[in-house]
């Protein structure tokens, strides 16, 4: 009996709650946060559907960025897309070519909101905007920094990490000989994105050629010519040295650091949150280093994801999806998302609004991925990459380089082979999207 | 051999075992079953025939009924799909499906002209034999002693049968933290018996240590067939080779070894296709099919190629590829070592 009652008395509730949301536009945005993001991001989409009455976003966590791409697809071929959905950076091309995505600033501006496109940060506009405008809105955009041990360098006589990749060898290795730690750095899972690409960014190498795929389709990889193969090398040394480690499956690379037991660790500015939490020993964060012949540095590139809008809904719908997004673009959210998240700041004004407000006295660290991002005059090596498939090259490439790892094949040789297979890939791109493609495209 | 003939209540346990053996391809084991019995002249040709008769009398109509929700099954879930794998593998799209190109077999010569492809078939090709060894020796070694034990039987057996109640994602990050270089304790057990044991670097390691997690985990698959294969073999015939003086392992050899042969052989194929279609779990908790690719599988290949790479035609292409594989592999094995294989135990 009483049972019964609380059954019917929960489906009332349930029928009370509906009902009055019923004359709210709902609309869904799939995304890939976890964990300490996930909650941020919960957070974010409370405050909006509490901030008007006439929108609901309902945030759905889908798994990991792969997974919420196949998600994404499998719901789009079945007709059902969901309005938004968040995509990692190295999806861009194939979803600015997929045909099934709406730009995010004609949607927008159709709907009459006016966001200033121009004041986002340059290497963040630069990434997500096709002929100058938006494609998609950048949400979570990240860079790689250097993390480090500050009672380790100390130990070792260091105040810091040096700037440069051949000193901070030394330092590492002064580390390791002491005794100090037991490897001075850790290899990060995403070696790729921070150590190859970011690498040839901050140090003006090519990676590809055609402007790192901005001028058009008919891209190919030229990294086995540069910088890159000493690179590899340089790894390959330091694992056989000992003085980096390899976290490797069942275990995470950020733990050897945060735990003490390797001195240093590249990796997002993104992983404040779990470092600020997780960190038992006294930890500060600088800039990547460059090459000692490499002067200045240029700027580093972005990475992370932004929210693509989907085609096929209603007007209706997708004046939802316009104020959310307008709602997302505000300096109030960006300063609070930079500040909860670690992620940087979409907007110069929300960068200006953090600063003035004096967050980068307490939180010096969360300064230094803005600071990487804009520094210099990006140029054709550093704008970003934007190459189709470009999960695919990445993937063969790391395969090439674990090659190298495992001592099968010579740094130069596994970077050939690298490009060799990634320049199939992109070929297979550019023949699937022959005549869809970019002309020269300067932002 | 007339010593086996003379024990009258195997007989009744003998279609049990064939039943359970017909499970991976019905129409091979009759015939053999036909074959063996005349090899051995024996006559049972009236019970089998009563067993088949005695349901189904009148039409097609019921059959076909208790048929229907299996073959509805079959249709939505391997002919439907293997039918659309097929038509993936001669398009080149892109994964929204907006714009796509018949592009012939490209796919396939692409895939065959690869060497990171050939690099995955040999890698499968180890992985499965190594695996299908190791478990199957496990397996008989463990049902075999379990004979043998007197107190806590049920315990033993509950122990062994464990794993296959544990998620293969979660045995495989288990796997990977346990042999794990930097923190694993029996990575460090290894690394104090001077072993310069790396999965994440060597590729040796890796393929070993995804060998060891999948064996792991079917052991207790097998097991459960042996344990009741052994049971068919009668107790007198282990005494009677006692008592002539046969130790353990000689009687095992010998006796319980080849009346084991049908359960042998059908776990074989089981564990030849759990290896081809079953570990891909566990591969993606404990490498990621890398370093440089020595434990990516062909099925763990398809799996990269379709869902993270979207290249739907490369991806369509080796599933289908791979279920050739499946299909060969099993239909040799019926064809050459089916024929070795005793059913009239």
């Amino acid at each position: 009996m009483g049972r019964k009652v609380a059954f019917i008395a929960a489906l009332f509730g349930a029928l009370a709650l509906v009902g009055p949301a019923q004359a709210r536009v709902e609309v869904q945005w799939w995304h890939a946060m976890s964990g300490v993001l996930g909650d941020r991001l919960n957070e974010l989409v409370e405050k909006f559907n509490k901030s008007q009455e006439k929108y609901t976003v309902v945030a759905v966590a889908k798994g990991n960025y792969d997974e919420v791409t196949n998600g994404v697809i499998a719901a789009y071929r079945a007709k059902r897309p969901p309005e938004m959905v968040q995509i990692a950076e190295r999806g861009y091309m194939t979803m600015l070519l997929s045909g099934a995505i709406v730009p995010v600033q004609d949607l927008v501006e159709q709907k009459g909101y006016k966001i200033d496109f121009s004041d986002f940060i340059k290497p963040v506009a630069s990434f997500w905007s096709y002929k100058g405008r938006m494609s998609a809105m950048p949400f979570n955009s990240s860079t790689p920094i250097f993390w480090y041990n500050k009672d380790h360098f100390q130990k070792a006589g260091f105040d810091k990490p040096a700037d440069t990749w051949q000193e901070l060898e030394k330092q590492l290795y002064t580390i390791k000989s002491k005794g100090i730690s037991e490897c001075g750095t850790v290899l990060p899972g995403d070696f790729y994105w921070s150590l190859l690409e970011n690498y040839s960014a901050i140090n003006n190498q090519p990676y590809g050629t055609l402007a790192n795929g901005f001028d058009g389709l008919g891209s190919e990889f030229v990294y086995n010519k540069t910088k890159v193969v000493s690179q590899v090398a340089r790894l390959k040394k330091w694992l056989d040295d000992g003085v980096m480690q390899i976290a490797g499956q069942g275990f995470s690379p950020e733990q050897l650091f945060t735990s003490g037991r390797c001195s240093t660790f590249v990796n997002s500015t993104a992983s404040h949150g779990n470092i600020e939490r997780n960190a038992t020993i006294n930890w500060s964060a600088t800039f990547l280093p460059h090459e000692s012949d490499i002067n200045p540095p240029l700027n580093s590139t972005i990475g992370g994801g932004a929210i693509w809008v989907m085609k096929g809904h209603t007007s209706e719908r997708y004046e939802a999806v316009a104020a959310f997004l307008d709602f997302v673009a505000q300096p109030e959210t960006q300063v609070w998302w930079h500040g909860a998240t670690g992620y940087v700041p979409a907007t110069n004004r929300a960068y200006a609004v953090a600063r003035e407000r004096g967050y980068y006295k307490d939180h010096p660290t969360r300064e230094i991925a803005v600071l990487q991002l804009s520094r210099g005059t990006p140029n054709e090596n550093s704008r970003g990459f934007r190459f189709g498939n470009f999960v695919q090259t990445m993937l063969a490439q790391r395969q090439e380089v674990e090659a190298v790892f495992a001592g099968q094949k010579q740094p130069q040789q596994a970077m050939d082979d690298a490009v060799k297979r990634g320049n199939e890939i992109l070929r297979q791109f550019e023949k699937l999207n022959a005549g869809k493609t970019p002309e020269t495209e300067r932002p | 051999m007339t010593l086996r003939l003379s024990i009258p209540w195997r007989e009744a346990r003998a279609p049990v075992l064939q039943g359970r053996c017909g499970g991976g391809g019905s129409k091979a084991v009759p015939a053999a079953v036909a074959g063996s019995s005349r090899r051995s002249g024996r006559t049972r040709p009236r019970e089998e025939a009563g067993l088949k008769r005695a349901n189904f009398g009148d039409g097609p109509g019921l059959p076909t009924l208790l048929l229907l929700p299996q073959l509805l099954i079959l249709l939505f879930f391997f002919f439907i799909p293997s039918l659309r794998a097929l038509m993936q593998s001669v398009l080149l799209s892109d994964p929204f499906g907006t714009n796509v190109q018949f592009v012939w077999f490209d796919n396939f010569k692409t895939l065959l002209a690869s060497s990171d492809y050939r690099q995955s078939i040999a890698v499968t090709f180890w992985f499965t034999v190594a695996q299908n060894v190791l478990t199957l020796g496990s397996a008989l070694v463990l049902a075999f002693a379990t004979d043998r034990i007197v107190r806590g039987r049920s315990a033993y057996r509950t122990i062994i049968l464990l794993p296959y109640a544990i998620a293969p994602a979660i045995a495989g990050i288990l796997w990977a933290f346990l042999f794990n270089p930097a923190v694993g304790p029996l990575a460090q057990v290894l690394h104090g018996l001077g072993i310069a044991w790396d999965p994440n670097l060597n590729p040796t390691d890796a393929l070993i240590l995804v060998t060891l997690a999948a064996s792991w985990k079917h052991i207790c698959y097998d097991y459960i067939f042996l344990v009741v294969g052994l049971l068919a073999v009668p107790v007198s015939l282990m005494e009677a080779a006692a008592v002539d003086g046969a130790g353990p392992i000689r009687r095992f050899v010998s006796i319980a070894l080849p009346m084991l042969g049908p359960t042998i052989f059908f776990l074989t194929v089981m564990n030849f296709i759990y290896g081809f279609f079953e570990t891909f779990a566990i591969i993606d908790a404990v490498t990621k099919g890398g370093p440089a690719g020595a434990t990516n599988i062909l099925v763990y290949k398809v799996f990269v190629d379709g869902f993270v790479n979207l290249d739907l035609g490369s991806s369509a292409a080796q599933s289908v590829l791979l279920m050739s594989f499946a299909l060969i592999c099993t239909l040799l094995q019926f064809r050459y070592f089916d024929r070795k294989v005793n059913y009239g135990v």
